[in-house]
């Protein structure tokens, strides 16, 4: 069939499938950096959005405001009760954290995987296609952003730092499916339980912690934060909170469905979160050291 | 003026996008429906019907590109099936009646098509593992509803401005 190849349709439709084929691979493949031309339309396009999102949001957020008038008063209500406790839980803290330093100084003990150094960052896009679950923020390798880094909201973890370009980053968020999203956590409770947080379960909204040992015991409502001890995340964000937990397809260990404590959908404001403490470079690590990707 | 008066429009709307993506309460029936807008398709396809299928393809490639670029991170998806659809779905319109009513009906086709290619081309790099089922009821009706609503209001403004378009076009 002579004719059927020669069909010029036909063969641009099969050199673009591999051409397709192609691209996919080279963006599917462990990349440490973005390339520059894929750096500069996303540091343009960044630059543009930046200026349409924030008149978008100052419109919405007028009209949000005017919703929540409406509840002022029974908010209110609820708020004073909280502030008469607020008062003695602040006193508390001051004095705990006094207390922590003093005995830090003592020991002689420097620095914490609990410090960090957050960064202000606005949303200024989000993938409308919601397969990748990723959104853009306006501070780039310009403010200090490394991929890797920790993104947070007020309420907890969302979250970590994809690509960067000079002036944008990509975040990644914890809901996405992607193999390499992993994040180190621990169960708080008498004996902390530790494990890696990977997956989420689209249809329930929950996060998988998994890597439990079988035996362990885990209540509803028990606190979950990151464990700090992959290397890049310092310890104490908080993450969520165990809504149940199920003993993994081979019975070794158990599986917690983790209730996260952020919202992933209502995102405008990030802080970005760099360790405190360094990481030894590779060679320090001994051989034996389990590897872990976060 | 009007010469960028297309790109501009094109560029607009990819932003919309992601928008109305931040913008939009996500938990509107509270069952965990995704909508998820292709306002950008639907106009490159009513330019490929009303102004020129050539310029169609054109800015379907190259805002494929962008959007591949800027939100997914994975490039050739987008750039491939905006192009493809807008060719396949013109050819398509070749055997029926360019009324708006049809052009609303099949652009809303392609939309289905989109999501769905999309779909089990991730399936494919396991980029998800949706059931196809699922797929359907979280993803794909409520993503035709919304368009559905989109092309209804933006149907009529959009073929007088691809009209005029494709007058510029032949006066040229």
């Amino acid at each position: 069939m002579p004719q059927f190849f020669l069909n010029k349709r036909l063969i641009i439709l099969l050199v673009s499938i591999i051409i397709l084929v192609a691209l996919i691979g080279f963006s599917l493949r462990d990349r440490d950096q973005l390339t520059w031309p894929e750096q500069f339309v996303k540091d343009t396009s960044g630059w543009v959005q930046s200026l349409v999102s924030r008149p978008a949001h100052y419109v919405a957020g007028f009209f949000e405001n005017l919703q929540d008038l409406q509840n002022t008063y029974q908010e209110n209500e609820v708020l004073k009760k909280r502030l008469d406790n607020l008062a003695r839980l602040e006193a508390e803290v001051h004095a705990l954290n006094k207390d922590n330093e003093e005995l830090r100084e003592t020991l002689d003990v420097q620095g914490s995987l609990r410090s960090y150094e957050p960064t202000q960052a606005i949303v200024i896009a989000r993938n409308p296609d919601r397969w990748h679950e990723l959104l853009v923020i306006n501070k780039g390798q310009a403010n200090g952003i490394e991929s890797d880094m920790a993104v947070i909201t007020s309420k907890g973890l969302i979250g970590k730092v994809k690509n960067t370009t000079p002036f944008t980053a990509t975040v990644q968020l914890l809901s996405s499916l992607d193999p390499k999203n992993r994040v180190s956590a621990v169960i708080q409770g008498e004996k902390n339980l530790f494990g890696t947080i990977s997956g989420y379960d689209e249809e329930e909204g929950l996060l998988l912690l998994k890597g439990i040992p079988f035996d362990a015991e885990v209540k509803e409502e028990q606190v979950v934060e990151t464990s700090g001890l992959g290397g890049v995340f310092p310890e104490g964000l908080q993450i969520g909170k165990v809504e149940r937990v199920v003993p993994d397809e081979f019975g070794l260990n158990q599986t917690a469905y983790v209730k996260p404590e952020a919202n992933f959908y209502d995102i405008k404001h990030v802080m970005v979160v760099e360790r405190g403490m360094t990481q030894p470079p590779e060679g320090e690590l001994t051989e034996g050291a389990e590897e872990e990707e976060l | 003026m009007s010469r960028f008066l297309l790109p501009i429009l094109f560029a607009f709307l990819f932003i919309a996008e992601s928008l109305f993506v931040q913008l939009f309460p996500a938990d509107l029936f509270n069952n965990g429906s995704i909508f998820v807008p292709h306002f950008l398709w639907a106009a490159i396809f009513f330019l490929a019907i009303y102004g020129s299928t050539k310029s169609g393809i054109l800015y379907g490639f190259v805002f494929g590109l962008l959007f591949d670029i800027v939100y997914t991170e994975i490039i050739g998806i987008y750039m491939f099936m905006f192009p493809v659809l807008t060719y396949l779905f013109s050819r398509v319109m070749k055997a029926l009646q360019t009324n708006i009513v049809i052009v609303s009906l099949v652009s809303l086709l392609g939309i289905a098509v989109l999501e769905i290619g999309v779909y089990e081309i991730l399936y494919l790099i396991h980029r998800t593992n949706m059931e196809f089922s699922a797929f359907a009821t979280l993803r794909l009706y409520p993503t035709l509803l919304l368009n559905l609503v989109f092309i209804i209001i933006a149907a009529y403004p959009l073929r007088r401005r691809f009209e005029r378009y494709a007058d510029e076009l032949r006066n040229d």
